[in-house]
Parts: structure tokens; C-alpha cells; sequence
């Protein structure tokens, strides 16, 4: 007798898997080609292929200096967990204040003193960021204010609107109902 | 020998591509309240669930005068009693490293 005759016959699931088993991964090697333009896009953004960032606001002239800012990504402030809502901004500064800039600080209202300056941003002097907390109750009519500090110890400072420098932030406060 | 280490390195890779991204960002991060009518407590930190032990901070006076310098103890808090003047709060982990808590926004008991 032959044990092969003597088998159950298969299930029809059982037929249907050994028959498309090839194809269906296949298929599953593939599902990795939908997440490539995220992939790539996400990927020049980090190098700088797409320039400072996904939106640029332009260039700010802070006393004598100048940088160009952007804005990260175009979107609002990312929660990070127990710090809160940070909005994440890049700059570039002017060709000629490269060796004069000491450190570059920015912060959502004037700040008080330089000690309170706000977040400094890192990087080189091309391509720097720093994220920025934005807290809930932060007023529609708000402002970003960029305090740059040089080796000479001279300070000086700008500021542009927020609605100006991240408008899905301003998007974003809006939503959050006017928190007191 | 090395292929008997090739699973361990491959767990460690996936290891450090999951948790890559928590390393990312660690901002500061301070909170202060009321716990008597008398005493204010902060405790400061970082959000990657670091503590502060040592970090400084200050008490300073809406003219900019330090009220009451302090550092953060070894369980990343300080205690020290309301100034009569208007003041805030300066968590100062160095330069571009601060978190400001405004009087107005320290929870009374």
C-alpha cells in the first residue's frame, strides 16, 4: 500500500497556500517599496537636499547679522512626552557672520535676560536646529524672538511673528481651543 | 567562533534602530509647586527620564536679581520658601539648556 494515498486530503486554505505561496511573498517583499518615497523624502530633508527645511520664512536681520530660518518640517509642534509641545526650526547664517556668531538662541516671547534666552541651536553654521517649546496657552499674536550673542560679547536681538515664522503653528494653537 | 555571534549582532542592530529615535531629544524640563503657603517645590529633569541632580537653579526677581541661587539635590529637587517679591524660576542646565516657570504658573497647594 502506498502511504501517499493512505494521506487526508487537503483542505482547500492548505491547496490554495501551496499553490500562491511563492507569489504571495512576493508580494510581501514588496510592501517595503510603499514606505520609500516617506523614506527618501525624510532622508534629503535630514541631509539638506531639499534645502533648510520644508518651509523656509526667509532671512531675519538680527542687528548687524543675518540668518535665514525655516521651519523643519510644515507642521506643528510634536509632543516630546513630559517636556511638552516642540516646534523644531533650522538656520543657516550669513556668509559674513559665520566667525562672529558665538550662539544663537530663540524663544516664543521677549526673553528676559540672555541667561533666559530660550533654546540654543547646534549644528554647524550652515545648517544648524533647535526645537522650541511651545506652550498651549501661547497667544495667537505671539512672537518668535531670535537672540544671537557674539564673541565680542555683543548681543543682539529680532523677532518675527509667529503666524509668520510657522503658520500650522499657529494652526495648531488655534485647535488646541485657546487653553488658559 | 563568529558566526555563533551573528544572532546577538543582529538583535543588537534592531536593538538600536528601534530605540535610536528616543535618543534623539532630551529637553529640559522643570516643574514647580506650591506645597505649603510658605514653601515652593520644583523638580527638574530631562524627557529622555533623566534626573537632575546638581543642576542649578535659580530664583530671580522680575528686576533680574538672583532671590535665591540653588541647586537641585540629589533626588533632582529643590525647596525653598516664597520670596515676597515677583519672581521666576530658572532651571539653568547650561546655555540654551533652561526652562523659565513664570510665578503665575506654579500650582498653589
Amino acid at each position: 500500500m502506498n502511504h501517499v494515498t493512505a494521506e487526508k486530503p487537503r483542505s482547500p486554505l492548505s491547496h490554495f497556500w501551496h499553490t500562491w505561496r511563492f507569489h504571495i511573498n512576493v508580494l510581501l517583499l514588496m510592501v517595503p517599496l510603499g514606505f520609500m518615497p516617506k523614506y527618501f523624502a525624510d532622508a534629503a530633508l535630514f541631509r539638506g537636499d531639499t534645502g533648510l527645511g520644508q518651509r523656509e520664512i526667509g532671512e531675519v536681520q538680527v542687528g548687524p547679522w543675518s540668518l535665514r530660518l525655516a521651519e523643519f518640517r510644515n507642521e506643528g509642534p510634536v509632543s516630546d512626552g513630559p517636556a511638552g509641545p516642540i516646534k523644531y526650526f533650522n538656520a543657516a547664517l550669513c556668509d559674513s557672520c559665520r566667525d562672529q556668531v558665538k550662539a544663537t538662541y530663540l524663544r516664543i516671547g521677549k526673553p528676559r535676560s540672555l541667561r533666559a534666552a530660550g533654546v540654543i541651536f547646534f549644528g554647524t553654521p550652515y545648517r544648524m536646529g533647535a526645537g522650541v517649546p511651545v506652550p498651549e496657552k501661547t497667544k495667537t499674536d505671539a512672537e518668535l524672538w531670535i537672540t544671537m550673542e557674539g564673541w565680542d560679547g555683543a548681543m543682539h536681538q529680532a523677532s518675527i511673528p509667529l503666524s509668520q515664522a510657522s503658520p500650522a503653528t499657529l494652526a495648531w494653537l488655534n485647535k488646541q481651543g485657546g487653553k488658559p | 567562533m563568529i558566526n555563533a555571534f551573528r544572532p546577538l549582532h543582529a538583535v543588537l542592530l534592531v536593538l538600536c534602530a528601534a530605540f535610536s529615535t528616543s535618543a534623539l531629544a532630551h529637553n529640559p524640563m522643570c516643574e514647580c509647586k506650591a506645597i505649603d503657603a510658605e514653601q515652593i517645590q520644583c523638580t527638574g529633569g530631562f524627557s529622555d527620564g533623566s534626573g537632575a541632580p546638581g543642576v542649578t537653579l535659580d530664583v530671580i526677581g522680575y528686576d533680574e536679581t538672583i532671590l535665591v541661587p540653588g541647586k537641585l539635590g540629589a533626588d533632582s529637587t529643590l525647596t525653598f520658601k516664597k520670596p515676597g517679591a515677583e519672581f521666576y524660576v530658572l532651571f539653568d542646565a547650561g546655555p540654551g539648556h533652561v526652562v523659565e516657570i513664570d510665578q503665575a504658573d506654579i500650582e498653589a497647594p
